[in-house]
């Protein structure tokens, strides 16, 4: 019988909390869990509840179970706003949705979520310690959300679904106006009208060919340096081939 | 008294105290109130007010009041007065079966320690009765009363009693009518769904009285009315008239009004269609009897998402914000003028198509199913579509896949649509042990069908198997005394990820040993091994419609006998190859859910077959026949010598041989499944099956492989012979076919089904059948009446982490072949497959 067993089975609060609080500094963080949350509910109320709680929390998120350690940060932060832990509390909830966050591919609930709690963690506390972390995560965050979109926009143009992609990547450079897969949206989103237009009925084809060429001269307007340029201006050739058949024609 | 914050005073809390019936620290109130000492507050002010909220919101105290006692300059005197809710201690109840007492508790939360509120007494209450009216216990009473407990521990606790008194079940005795000439009571009797007299023969409804229902029913009757002409129809007084504490009579007055016809009908406001185009999608003439009901429901039919009305109409061509109102304008001599106002809108396009939920399926797979796309033209069709589509998918539960519309913005013509996805479990695991086909047989599948072969050497990715790229993977292994089956299989949806062109393959290979008679065991030396290989493309088609798929595959096997005769191979050692080519052609718009779908059809159409081999390989088949022909002739006859029969029979089988190195045949197979909705939620399918083996030339023979077995569970214990094992219930398995299977059968049956629970957890369904089929050997034994009749029932459980369990007893009305006297019942275990 060892002593956190017997810590278990004891009714004395004050015991477990010690010896909670013992398990939590030598790292074992699960052992410790399990005496906190025995006692909890009788601290519920008094001044000890405080630092009960964030242990609570801190051991949960330790362990990387961060769906319980952002829900215990976040009560934490409404029970006690006058803490001393209180920034350090607000910063692990955040931090805990961040981890929690998948991959770009998944639904995206918790980047949302991470980034608004990041978003808030910021406004409150300007000049924390964690700032420069904090901004480091929120960038990861945004740059999940643009490559998902990102991602969605140009598998349309993959499968051959044209007019999708012109759309969606229309509203990616509205949504994002900063993201690094500017340029390449803009050459794909200039390729599907290129696409569209080529493989066009014909009563369509020259206000397409006309529409594409306007999507070339933004994108060369803005990346005139680009990797893409040669490709796209292969494409531009076929375009105006294509345009002189109606100039002839009028 | 007016004061309000603004005007407050500024104080500083000197002190404060508690009083009160509480159990709780003086200090612990305080500071769970977030007043403290020396904090500057305002009075009257916000935080005396958050005080209380907050000490109200933990749900421990009643009656918080907080005083101002005393003020010497701006230090205040505050004092905290509550007293704590009594805990519930033990709760007795009276008057219902001790079994319901616990999930009563449950329901209503009344465990030990809870806070006792007036608001919980009301809703416990409420809910009891309720509940029990709704059982048809019209005359339920419940009563609650609280007693304090009294003991030594200073708590305030009370001990709960709950009577409830359920009275008889109350049953409609009469349902009388007055004032109607035009309709019988029988049929206005008739559209009362739910409300229905006692009768002894009554089975499907039950007599009860419950109010909503109730109210609908009125409904009903007035719409009755409605539908034939009678538009200004209304009850006048419908009463409950209790008989005694069993029965009850409704009575009910109506007011018929006069018959209506319909006059002019106009249509006004639209502009993407023709009034003459719009008055054939009406179907509704001038003089035709007034039918309020109908009009409503060529406008728009609330019943069917896919119906043929006007709304549907504007919602297939981007008007998603049309309106569409009918308008009696005149009715002068009972004769209704019709104007249908129209408010077309701007045609609507999807502006951002966005999926949540997919917490394990990546967005590739999902955006590509979906048939509203950025950019494209509302259509409500393709919302259904889609929805139906991605629970196909089975990664999805289909009962909560929902489409979102959000943002819209009819000024500008757009919307944003979102669906929302919950995943559900897609690998089901195989685990079996059990006795069968003369020993133990143990199985282990995994079937893997939102598989990620991309991440499979990703660590990470094992949570516990790597998926969301909507690739099936199986691997399967049987093993038994007697034989030994190990396959493998891979599909991906989307190959390269631009078209939806399905790609599979799959690897078997399975090894049978003879029984031997001496050891009782498998006899290792004679063996007979089949090792195959498949690779299929499956497209998806445009034409006719995009419900078709063109499917095509080739195949190989290779077959290996070493002392293996039986009488189905005259050569026990040799060999034989199969290459097969395979074409399908099917069509599937069952929706939705694919384990239980309530409506569509499926059917499929396949030929597979070898190359014509006897064609271009000069061998004379006419003359080895003879020549086989005249061998088993000497073989048959006793009267020449072992030596000159046994040198037949090594002729026959290299003859045979000869034939069967390469098989050379073809398949033909159609099957269709159509389901109906009938009456409530039940649902019909009724099924065609049809399959033909035959031979190029009929010299060289159809071959012993690829041959059908019907009868029984359709269970294809070892189906890799190319054989098929179809099921019909109400014989054993396999038994309606001669010994080495036919070359044709024909399966006809009829299934009602009725589901029992369609939750995502486990989804159970009764069903009940009635099949017919035969086997033949070959096309001039085929007679499609010649067939073995059933009847039976069963029950499917479906549950994601095992697939398809389920029971069948059936009875055979016909004799097995080869016997005289029908064969009765026969019990059927369905694992993991489909009816």
């Amino acid at each position: 019988c060892t002593e956190y067993q017997k810590a278990l089975k004891s009714e004395d609060i004050a015991l477990k909390f010690t010896k909670g609080e013992e398990l939590y500094n030598a790292g074992k963080y699960s052992k410790a869990n399990r005496l906190f949350e025995q006692i909890i509910p009788s601290y519920r109320g008094k001044p000890q509840a405080e630092k009960l709680m964030f242990l609570n929390a801190s051991a949960s998120y330790e362990m990387e179970d961060f769906y319980v350690s952002s829900y215990h940060f976040e009560r934490f932060v409404s029970a006690y706003p006058n803490s001393e832990k209180l920034e350090e509390a607000t910063f692990k909830s955040a931090k805990s949705y961040y981890e929690l966050s998948p991959v770009y591919s998944k639904d995206q609930a918790e980047t949302i979520t991470a980034l608004e709690k990041l978003q808030e963690f910021v406004n409150i506390f300007p000049e924390s310690q964690y700032l420069s972390e904090a901004n480091k995560m929120v960038k990861e965050l945004d740059y999940k959300l643009e490559k998902k979109a990102f991602e969605i926009a140009k598998q349309y143009n993959r499968i051959s679904d044209y007019k999708a992609s012109i759309a969606a990547f229309d509203s990616f450079i509205i949504d994002f106006p900063g993201t690094e897969f500017r340029e390449e949206a803009l050459f794909y989103r200039y390729d599907s009208a290129y696409q569209l237009a080529m493989k066009s009925v014909e009563y369509k084809k020259k206000e397409r060919l006309e529409a594409a060429k306007k999507y070339y001269i933004s994108f060369k307007k803005d990346y005139a340096n680009s990797e893409f340029l040669e490709a796209a201006t292969d494409k531009l050739n076929d375009i105006e081939k294509e345009l002189e058949n109606y100039s002839t024609k009028s | 008294q007016n004061l309000s914050y603004a005007n407050g005073k500024k104080y500083t809390i000197a002190n404060i105290t508690v009083k009160g019936n509480t159990s709780f620290n003086d200090q612990t109130i305080i500071t769970y109130s977030g007043l403290r000492k020396g904090k500057e507050i305002l009075v009257p002010g916000e935080e005396i007010s958050a005080a209380i909220k907050k000490l109200w919101n933990s749900n421990l105290f009643n009656d918080i009041e907080i005083y101002l006692t005393e003020v010497q300059g701006d230090a205040a005197y505050l004092e905290i007065r509550l007293s704590d809710l009594p805990e519930l201690n033990d709760v007795k109840i009276t008057g219902i079966k001790k079994g319901k007492k616990e999930s009563l508790i449950k329901d209503n939360k009344l465990q030990k320690g809870v806070k006792v509120t007036e608001n919980l007494i009301t809703t416990t209450k409420n809910y009891l009765q309720n509940k029990y009216r709704k059982d048809g216990f019209l005359n339920t009473k419940v009563h609650i009363n609280t007693v304090p407990v009294e003991d030594s521990i200073k708590k305030a606790r009370v001990n709960m009693v709950l009577a409830i008194d359920k009275g008889e079940k109350v049953k409609i005795e009469n349902i009388n009518f007055e004032g109607n000439t035009v309709l019988s009571d029988k049929k206005l009797k008739k559209a009362m769904k739910n409300t229905k007299e006692k009768f002894f023969f009554r089975v499907l409804k039950r007599s009860k009285y419950i109010e909503d229902k109730y109210k609908e029913d009125l409904e009903s009757v007035i719409n009755l009315y409605k539908e034939n002409g009678y538009r200004d129809a209304r009850i006048i007084t419908d009463s409950l008239i209790k008989n005694d504490n069993k029965t009850i009579d409704l009575a009910l007055t109506i007011e018929e009004g006069e018959e209506y016809k319909f006059g002019e009908i106009t249509f006004i406001g639209n502009t993407v269609y023709s009034d003459a185009f719009l008055k054939r999608k009406l179907r509704i003439e001038k003089g035709d009897t007034y039918n309020g009901v109908l009009l409503e429901k060529r406008i728009a039919d609330n019943s069917s998402p896919d119906a043929d009305d006007i709304t549907n109409l504007y919602q297939d061509n981007g008007y998603l914000f049309s309106k569409i109102n009918p308008v009696e304008t005149n009715a002068e001599g009972n004769v209704i003028d019709m104007e249908i106002r129209i408010i077309e809108g701007k045609p609507v396009y999807f502006n951002k198509v966005t999926v949540v939920g997919n917490e394990k399926t990546n967005d590739h797979v999902i955006y590509r199913e979906i048939r509203t796309r950025p950019g494209e033209l509302y259509r409500k069709s393709n919302v259904v579509r889609t929805v139906r589509e991605l629970s196909q998918l089975g990664y999805f539960d289909a009962e909560q896949l929902s489409p979102n519309f959000i943002n819209a913005n009819p000024e500008e013509g757009s919307i944003d649509m979102e669906y929302s996805v919950v995943e559900s479990g897609s690998s089901q695991i195989e685990l079996q042990g059990g006795y069968g086909g003369g020993g133990f047989i143990g199985t282990l599948g995994l079937s893997f069908n939102n598989f990620s072969l991309k991440d499979i050497f990703n660590k990470e990715a094992y949570k516990p198997i790597p998926s969301g790229d909507g690739q099936k993977l199986a691997l399967r292994l049987q093993a038994s005394r007697f034989y030994q089956t190990y396959s493998f299989s891979f599909s991906e949806p989307w190959m390269g990820g631009k078209k939806p062109v399905q790609f599979s393959t799959s690897l078997s290979h399975t090894k049978q040993f003879l029984y031997n008679p001496q050891t009782r065991d498998a006899d290792k030396d004679k063996r007979f091994n089949i090792t195959g290989i498949t690779f299929g493309l499956a497209k998806r088609l445009s034409v006719p419609d995009d419900y078709f798929v063109l499917s095509q595959a080739v195949s190989f096997q290779h077959y290996n006998l070493k002392n293996y005769n039986t009488g189905l191979f005259t050569f026990g050692d040799g060999y034989s190859n199969n290459l097969a080519y395979t074409v399908g052609l099917s069509r599937d718009n069952t929706f939705n859910d694919p384990v239980f779908p309530m409506g569509g059809s499926k059917f499929s159409v396949t030929a597979k077959m070898s190359i014509p081999y006897s064609l271009f390989n000069n061998t004379d088949y006419t003359g080895l026949k003879e020549e086989r022909e005249n061998n088993e002739a000497i073989i048959a006859d006793s009267n020449k010598s072992d030596l000159v029969r046994n040198e037949a029979a090594a002729r026959v089988s290299e003859i045979d041989q000869e034939r069967f190195k390469w098989l050379e045949f073809y398949k033909i197979k159609f099957k269709g499944d159509w389901y109906t909705k009938a009456v409530d939620k039940f649902v019909f399918k009724s099924s065609v099956e049809f399959g033909f083996l035959g031979a190029y030339n009929q010299d060289r023979g159809v071959i012993p492989f690829e041959r059908f077995f019907v009868g029984g569970d359709g269970l294809g214990t070892y189906s890799l012979d190319g054989r098929e094992a179809i099921a019909l219930r109400g014989y054993p398995n396999q038994a309606l076919s001669s010994q080495d299977g036919g070359a044709l059968y024909n399966k006809f049956s009829l299934e009602l089904r009725y589901p029992i629970t369609l939750k995502q957890s486990a989804k159970i369904y009764a069903l009940s059948f009635l099949e017919a089929g035969g086997s033949y050997d070959s096309f001039r034994g085929y007679n499609p009446f010649d067939v073995k009749r059933s009847a039976g029932f069963g029950v499917r459980i479906f549950m994601p982490a095992f697939g398809l369990l389920g029971i069948d007893f059936g009875h055979g009305f016909d004799s097995l072949p080869g016997q005289s006297q029908k064969h009765g019942w026969e019990t059927h275990f369905i694992i993991g497959q489909q009816f």
